[in-house]
């Protein structure tokens, strides 16, 4: 226990450390959005799907929070101290393949749920957020910052310079999470938009963390918790086989 | 600066298996690019010997070094660290070892004592304990003044001092260095040598790679020459030079790297 908390101490104080960029920073970035999204065109929009436009893009807002800082912590983490050579401190330690894996990925999951939390106590001082379905709230959320933050484990592990962690943040990972629905709702959309919408899997993310807060789903909730669960599961396994095997970490 | 002469308390956690500080048998590495770094590699440190390992740049002093502590997979082979399988049984046999790397390899987001403090977490120690031994360290290496610092404000000296440090932290009972001299002054690689040294009258045993061929010679009691990734010749330093039928260890080495010209006595007969 002792070295799997010093693990995750180290990962955790090397984000507080420089707290203006990793906190401050997407905290002022989402705000913005709120701000433009939300109180400049939100009076413009009106209500979607019956509720207040602000109101409805915060949902979004707060899981792509989660979700980008989640990943870009852990895969900026491990590939600097892949260049530093520091992670041969932890590698050659006692450390066993699963600490070394937890650790890593709740050093961005627990950044991406600081900023997360912050945003949503800021948002209900501004506006009248609902929360209609803590369960599933608490659920959604916690199975997409694990899986972003997994997900940026992965990145970090197979990345040979910083351009591989850009690509994958730029060019897959925001178009996904812009195009999942934060702000809009995917009903509106024409087809075949609306269909290849359905192929998007943070699609399902968004639609179940909207359903934690206003109560209104355009998929089916279980069925989505289930679907997201396998792939974090499935993403967990993947990269504790990589961890185990040494995959691009030991030579 | 020199490094205080109250050294840290060698004290060590119970012995769990018996046998060599290091054994190692028919250690093959392969690298994906087809490389083989070490090519069936046998080699015995016993428990509290200081222990050389020389040999020309490429010739698999690090590989070995890596297989042993866990940064390289062996392709096949076995190697033992005080018994304990390092493949098998990783955790207990990397308990055993201090790891002292060729290149700085130290955290730019810590400090000189969270360097210290996050190395005794990864092995397990209590805070009580990591506090006590953090304080220790840092005085026997003179860095207690920095203790706050950024590594990455540390002078080149300071840090491979640190590094030193950290190898020792969880008070291991065999310390690998890795070229730890490699562009030091002569002022810091005299005190690490007086450092090494009383570590290792201590019990602690030491596996050291260098270059510098009189630092082998002053302070190791076995060395082995490896070459092409094989070990090509082992014993004591005079041992070696009759072996290659040589006056010193510095041309024995010249004639494993078929370099004999170099050699200083030739150079010394032929300016007479």
């Amino acid at each position: 226990m002792i070295r799997f908390g010093m693990l995750t101490r180290r990962e955790v104080s090397r984000w507080v450390k420089i707290w203006k960029q990793t906190i401050g920073a997407p905290l002022l970035e989402t705000f913005l959005y709120i701000s433009v999204f939300g109180a400049a065109l939100g009076s413009r929009v009106g209500d979607l799907d019956g509720v207040d436009y602000t109101v409805f893009v915060i949902p979004g807002l707060i899981l792509m929070a989660w979700a980008i800082n989640a990943f870009t912590n852990n895969s900026s983490s491990i590939l600097q101290q892949k260049f530093q050579h520091s992670i041969d401190d932890q590698l050659s330690s006692p450390a066993s393949p699963l600490q070394l894996l937890m650790a890593l990925t709740l050093g961005g999951f627990l950044r991406g749920m600081t900023i997360a939390v912050i945003t949503f106590l800021v948002a209900s001082l501004l506006v009248d957020l609902p929360v209609e379905h803590w369960p599933v709230l608490v659920a959604g959320l916690f199975l997409v910052g694990f899986f972003f933050a997994q997900l940026g484990v992965l990145v970090g592990i197979r990345a040979e310079q910083f351009d591989d962690v850009s690509f994958a943040q730029t060019f897959i990972l925001q178009p996904l999470i812009f195009l999942g629905g934060v702000f809009y709702s995917a009903s509106l959309l024409p087809e075949p938009y609306q269909t290849l919408t359905h192929f998007n899997p943070v699609y399902y993310m968004i639609s179940l963390v909207r359903y934690g807060f206003l109560g209104q789903a355009d998929v089916n909730v279980a069925l989505s918790l289930v679907l997201l669960t396998l792939a974090t599961g499935a993403l967990f396994l993947l990269n504790l086989r990589l961890f185990t095997t040494g995959y691009k970490l030991r030579a | 600066m020199p490094l205080a002469p109250n050294t840290p308390s060698p004290a060590r956690p119970p012995r769990h298996s018996d046998g060599p500080a290091l054994s190692v048998e028919n250690l093959v590495k392969r690298y994906p690019t087809g490389t083989e770094a070490l090519r069936g590699v046998s080699l015995e440190i016993k428990d509290g010997q200081f222990f050389g390992l020389l040999g020309p740049n490429g010739a698999g002093k690090s590989t070995l070094i890596h297989c042993a502590t866990g940064l390289a997979v062996p392709t096949s082979g076995e190697i033992r660290i005080f018994g304990h399988n390092a493949v098998d049984d990783y955790a207990e046999a990397r308990e055993s070892i201090g790891l002292a790397p060729q290149d700085i390899n130290l955290d730019w987001f810590a400090t000189c004592e969270e360097v210290l403090d996050y190395h005794g977490g990864y092995f397990g120690m209590n805070k009580k304990d990591r506090k006590e031994r953090v304080t220790e360290l840092l005085d026997a290496f003179s860095l207690t003044g920095k203790r706050n610092e950024s590594t990455r404000t540390l002078s080149g000296g300071m840090k491979r001092r640190l590094t030193l440090a950290r190898a020792l932290m969880h008070r291991p009972r065999l310390l690998i260095l890795d070229e730890p001299t490699a562009g030091v002054d002569v002022e810091l690689r005299l005190e690490l040598w007086q450092y090494v040294k009383q570590v290792n009258a201590e019990g602690t045993t030491i596996l050291l790679t260098t270059h510098y061929l009189e630092e082998a010679e002053e302070l190791c009691d076995q060395i082995a020459f490896i070459n092409d990734g094989q070990i090509v010749a082992e014993g004591t330093s005079e041992a070696l030079a009759r072996k290659f039928q040589v006056g010193s260890l510095e041309d024995a080495y010249l004639k494993l790297v078929g370099r004999n010209e170099l050699s200083r006595a030739h150079v010394g007969g032929d300016a007479l």
